[in-house]
């Protein structure tokens, strides 16, 4: 009997313990607290996708939500197009160099390196869903990494429910034929650095910029 | 009648904290952006319309935001209007602080016709280079 209480006991205590954990996931900003950054140079993502366009595409959307948390964010399109005027095309040779060098060569305090994992589209029958995950990394330029964090996100269409089995089938073969031809990224990858950078549990600490509240 | 008032001026209040939760007026920016890595032919709506929004702001007396000026410089230089391009880069250089010590170069370099980074602090890309002559 008194076994079956400690075991009760313990179950609780167990229990209880792996609560109090879950939430735990808050990430450590301390580093990028005591770095402070003013300013960061966004370069062009390294891609592991197959769609070739997609590291422009990812570009596009990065340098709004850091200058909406109060950063400095250097001209994407004018960083590529003078990272490009030395030589510079791809992200992987960019993320080969040192974040020192290239720091230094535009005078930014940090710089956000972006790998794209997945960006791509998968079709059922009468479904279609796209999906993207990307990994950020922040590294001061001392060559200190400040922060990381991985954000996927998953977008499937849904077929307004017609009411009529019929016509429902007809809305999601609709809805999957849109999206095959031609998937729109642009919002999934705005979702996804808007939770990794700004909303999320690993959001980083806001800029010189963003009033304090 | 005076409920009804009230949920309109509360609605209208929770738009305008809406709209106050972003620091700077955009223009449809990363979408353009995007448009113009997607088709290069619309790189000429990119910067007409990107012109187009930051003059408005300066004469709302609005903030333009970070990096938008330089943009509008780097696509006017592209299509060889050096003059254009520095008085966006010096815009953004005034704007800006922290963007001076590359506006600064961007600036001096406007007569090569192509942007040209500061001081070689990496070394060139030659590999790169070599595959493509």
């Amino acid at each position: 009997m008194r076994t079956l209480f400690i075991a009760v006991g313990t179950a609780v205590t167990l229990f209880l313990g792996g609560c109090a954990h879950a939430p735990q996931a808050k990430a450590d900003l301390s580093a990028f607290q005591a770095a402070a950054p003013r300013s960061i140079l966004v370069v062009t993502p390294v891609n592991h996708s197959l769609d070739v366009d997609a590291p422009n595409y990812l570009l596009s959307t990065l340098a709004i939500p850091l200058a909406e948390k109060g950063f400095y964010v250097f001209p994407v399109n004018t960083t590529k197009v003078v990272l490009e005027q030395e030589g510079y095309y791809e992200g992987e040779q960019i993320q080969k160099q040192s974040p020192v060098d290239l720091a230094k060569l535009f005078g930014a305090d940090a710089v956000l390196y972006v790998t794209i994992n997945r960006w791509d589209a998968q079709y059922a029958v009468l479904a279609a869903s796209v999906t993207v995950n990307f990994d950020y990394r922040i590294v001061f330029k001392d060559g200190t990494e400040l922060w990381k964090t991985q954000q996927q996100m998953v977008y499937t269409p849904q077929a307004t429910n017609a009411g009529n089995p019929l016509a429902n089938l007809i809305a999601a073969a609709v809805t999957a034929a849109l999206t095959r031809a031609a998937p729109d990224y642009l919002p999934l990858a705005r979702q996804a650095n808007g939770l990794a950078l700004v909303t999320g549990p690993a959001a980083i600490p806001d800029g010189p910029y963003k009033p304090a509240k | 009648m005076t409920k009804a008032a009230c949920l309109l001026v509360a609605a209208l209040g929770l738009g305008g904290c809406a709209h106050h939760n972003t620091l700077y007026a955009w223009g449809g920016y990363d979408g353009l952006l995007y448009q113009s890595y997607k088709d290069p032919t619309k790189t000429a709506v990119l910067l007409t319309k990107l012109e187009t929004h930051v003059l408005a702001l300066e004469q709302g007396g609005a903030k333009v935001a970070p990096g938008l000026y330089a943009e509008v410089g780097t696509l006017y230089l592209q299509i060889g209007k050096a003059d254009k391009a520095t008085v966006y880069y010096t815009k953004e250089r005034d704007a800006w602080p922290e963007s001076r010590p590359l506006m600064d170069t961007l600036i001096a370099h406007v007569g090569d016709r192509k942007p040209v980074a500061p001081k070689a602090a990496m070394p060139a890309a030659s590999t790169a280079t070599e595959v493509k002559s």
